[in-house]
């Protein structure tokens, strides 16, 4: 029996080291990477919203580290972190992400989010130099972030939504058959700056444009029947509809257009996301031209070869078409600005990305040091059946994609800024 | 003339849709005097099952089948879980009804994903059947419109006209006497429930091809059912129709009133020139709260007639 029992503890006391040496190993390597922390909904309805990102995210961070990482073979490591959509959750993911050393933060779905983090970060870089953390903001498009709410620590990657409203606006004044507009928007604050920014830059760039109509509707999914907006549309004579809409509330907005065979063109940011263009199906979503504008697509002729076949990698490696193109070049400036910096600390590699350029699908994307927002041309596309290749999602073809309508130029979309950034002593 | 005649109509349109939402729930609500939370969850789990039966046999079948096996569900529901929870009381059932709610939310993203499906309205069915006042309406449309009316004209007639109903209206308010003539009442029970269940199904498959079917559509359309159901009265159909109608009419006008206070305001002639919140409030139209208004009329019925347009029982 004594025998028996020291057998077992010689057996422990093995398992003991040898938990203890694969730990300290694990370790040892965990140092040489950069980890870069990701705040999204993992859980909750738009869970597939947040897991597809963080998924993306991690296939561009892969293909950096296939070719050789960065600073000598520093992995770049995605640390997913959930806030099920919840603001306070949110800021608590991020003060765990502070405590756990971790100075890169990027989230993107809900600007409220996105304001959280700008002001929990602003506190935390003031009151610990030499410990700030960098917010790299790859979808969160309210305006202020790169105005008013402008910081050293945060980069936004993605359009603002003026900018968007502006690619919108400039390819409407293409079509001269488009003379009467009507806005329909969300009633809270992304979908008023849409409203804001759609009134004054269409007074800017298309006075002879009659905005026949401003609509403001409760949102998330809470309206049900759209058929009187639709009725309200009908009589006002619009051949345009101009909408920030998301969600079911741009779904169900098209489907009751459809339903009621109105004939109007949709102008939107994201109401041709491949997830609304299946809920919708296709008779739905070609009924009426449904314009969308993004910073690529498969199927654009100008579709560079090296852009494809980094899109035939992201098709093997997650069962899905790729879709924001700004992931990737967000991850390839990181690590640009990684190795130009010569060091992981925060401060050099903001003061290297600012003023950088990368490789971009219609010519290079460009940091402007001015408020840290990215510029780039956008194109703008309607959904249609007739492209080579369609949406793929999880082995289910949508049959559908994007067609493309036009470019517009980074010039064009180049706003002014109010940002007065205040920047660390070099 | 026009406008009336869109309102009326698409009131009309509307409210069958909440009418074949929380039918099942007030029968539900009036017979158990629970709250279940989870009635959201089978019109949700009506929508998915319709999407995959119509991908191989059609939407017909579907029709028939999918409500068939939610009502067995329900059924089941009820005799294992929901029957042994009921003597711990109305808040034990309620939180058992709200456990079922996130658990099948998990199943279906667990089976169908968690992007929305490909469930659309069947080809045949997807033609515009008529047009008025510039506006075209799709047979679909009609379709769950005469389905939804000959739903309540058989619910209606089951509960007032058949043996079986009388036993199940004297359930709602008598079980203990119903049960000493005999009646197997815990069967009654199961009975409704799955009924409750089936009516949530049905809607969800006729309503889950229009308005997007996804695992987040259980919590949207939750609270819209409560207020029918407050509204017209728990436990009574009639007071479900008249209360869905009325929301569907009220609704519909406010979207085309685009007035706001301030538009009262400057038309008996003042001008109002305040620069704060109250500009917010003026300043807000009809047709922006109109989605509200539903609530507006819940709390309303709640302060000055919590029994609702016919009901027998308080809340």
């Amino acid at each position: 029996m004594g025998e028996e029992l020291q057998m077992l503890n010689k057996f422990f006391k093995i398992f003991l080291f040898t938990i203890s040496l694969v730990y300290f190993s694990s370790a040892i390597k965990a140092e040489d990477t950069i980890k870069i922390a990701i705040i999204e909904p993992m859980s909750g309805p738009l869970a597939s919203v947040g897991l597809d990102l963080i998924e993306g995210l991690e296939f561009y961070a892969e293909r950096i580290n296939k070719a050789g990482g960065v600073l000598g073979g520093k992995h770049i490591e995605i640390v997913p972190y959930d806030n099920a959509m919840v603001a306070e959750k949110t800021i608590q993911q991020l003060r765990k992400v502070i405590d756990e050393d971790i100075r890169y933060v990027t989230q993107g779905v809900g600007s409220n989010h996105a304001l959280n983090i700008i002001k929990t970060l602003g506190k935390h870089n003031k009151r610990n130099p030499g410990k700030e953390v960098i917010f790299l903001n790859h979808s969160a498009v309210t305006t202020s972030f790169t105005n008013e709410l402008c910081n050293f620590y945060h980069f936004r990657f993605d359009a603002n939504v003026d900018m968007k409203v502006a690619a919108l606006v400039s390819q409407m004044t293409k079509d001269p058959s488009i003379k009467k507009v009507y806005l329909l928007n969300q009633n809270y604050a992304y979908g008023q700056s849409f409203q804001a920014a759609a009134r004054r830059l269409l007074a800017e760039r298309a006075p002879q444009i009659e905005i026949v109509g401003d609509e403001l509707i409760v949102p998330f999914g809470k309206i049900l029947d759209f058929n009187p907006y639709v009725s309200k549309i009908t009589s006002s004579g619009a051949d345009t509809i101009l909408t920030g809409n998301w969600g079911p509330d741009a779904a169900r907005l098209i489907t009751a257009t459809a339903n009621s065979q109105l004939k109007v063109k949709f102008y939107t940011i994201y109401a041709g996301i491949p997830a609304a263009m299946n809920s919708m199906g296709v008779k739905i979503s070609t009924f009426n031209p449904i314009v969308q504008v993004t910073e690529a697509h498969e199927n654009d002729p100008s579709h560079p070869d090296w852009l494809k076949e980094i899109d035939k990698e992201y098709m093997a490696f997650s069962n899905k078409s790729p879709y924001a193109d700004r992931q990737r070049f967000m991850i390839e400036m990181f690590a640009a600005a990684v190795e130009k910096a010569g060091t992981a600390d925060p401060t050099a590699v903001a003061w290297a990305m600012e003023g950088m350029t990368a490789r971009g699908a219609h010519g290079d994307v460009y940091m402007r040091p001015d408020d840290h927002q990215m510029h780039f041309d956008m194109v703008l596309s309607h959904i249609s059946t007739d492209v080579e290749k369609t949406f793929i999602y999880n082995n289910e073809d949508y049959g559908m994609a994007y067609v493309t309508d036009g470019w517009v130029d980074m010039a064009d979309i180049t706003l002014p800024t109010t940002c007065k950034m205040k920047r660390p002593k070099k | 003339m026009d406008v009336i005649l869109f309102t009326l109509f698409n009131g009309l349109l509307y409210g069958m849709l909440l009418f074949m939402l929380s039918s099942g729930l007030t029968l539900i609500f009036g017979m158990m005097g629970v709250l279940n939370f989870a009635h959201a969850s089978f019109f949700m789990l009506g929508a998915y099952f319709a999407y995959q039966i119509s991908k191989y046999i059609g939407f017909i079948p579907a029709l028939f089948i999918a409500p068939l096996i939610i009502a067995f569900c329900g059924a089941m529901v009820e005799k294992y879980a929901l029957r042994r929870v009921h003597k711990f009381g109305h808040v034990a059932e309620l939180l058992f009804t709200f456990g079922l709610f996130y658990i099948i939310e998990e199943l279906v993203q667990m089976i169908w994903g968690k992007v929305p499906v490909g469930y659309h309205v069947p080809e045949y069915m997807d033609f515009t059947l008529f047009s008025m006042s510039g506006m075209g309406y799709q047979a679909y449309a009609m379709f769950t419109l005469v389905v939804s009316i000959a739903m309540f004209i058989v619910l209606f007639s089951v509960l007032t006209k058949t043996r079986a109903g009388l036993i199940i209206q004297a359930a709602l308010t008598h079980p203990e006497i119903v049960s000493s003539l005999g009646h197997n009442v815990p069967k009654v029970f199961m009975l409704v429930f799955g009924l409750g269940c089936a009516l949530a199904g049905l809607a969800g498959v006729l309503a889950g091809n229009t308005l997007g079917t996804e695992p987040s559509m259980a919590l949207s359309l939750g609270p819209i059912v409560f207020v029918v159901i407050v509204v017209g009265g728990l436990g009574s159909l009639k007071g479900a129709l008249v209360a869905s109608i009325l929301i569907g009419i009220v609704q519909t006008t406010a979207i085309s009133l685009d007035y706001s206070i301030n538009n009262f305001i400057e038309l008996i002639g003042f001008s109002v020139d305040i620069e704060s919140l109250w500009r917010i409030l003026i300043d807000l139209t009809i047709s922006q709260i109109a989605p509200i208004l539903p609530y507006l009329l819940l709390v309303l019925m709640l302060i000055f007639r919590p029994r609702g347009l016919f009901g027998n029982r308080d809340v």
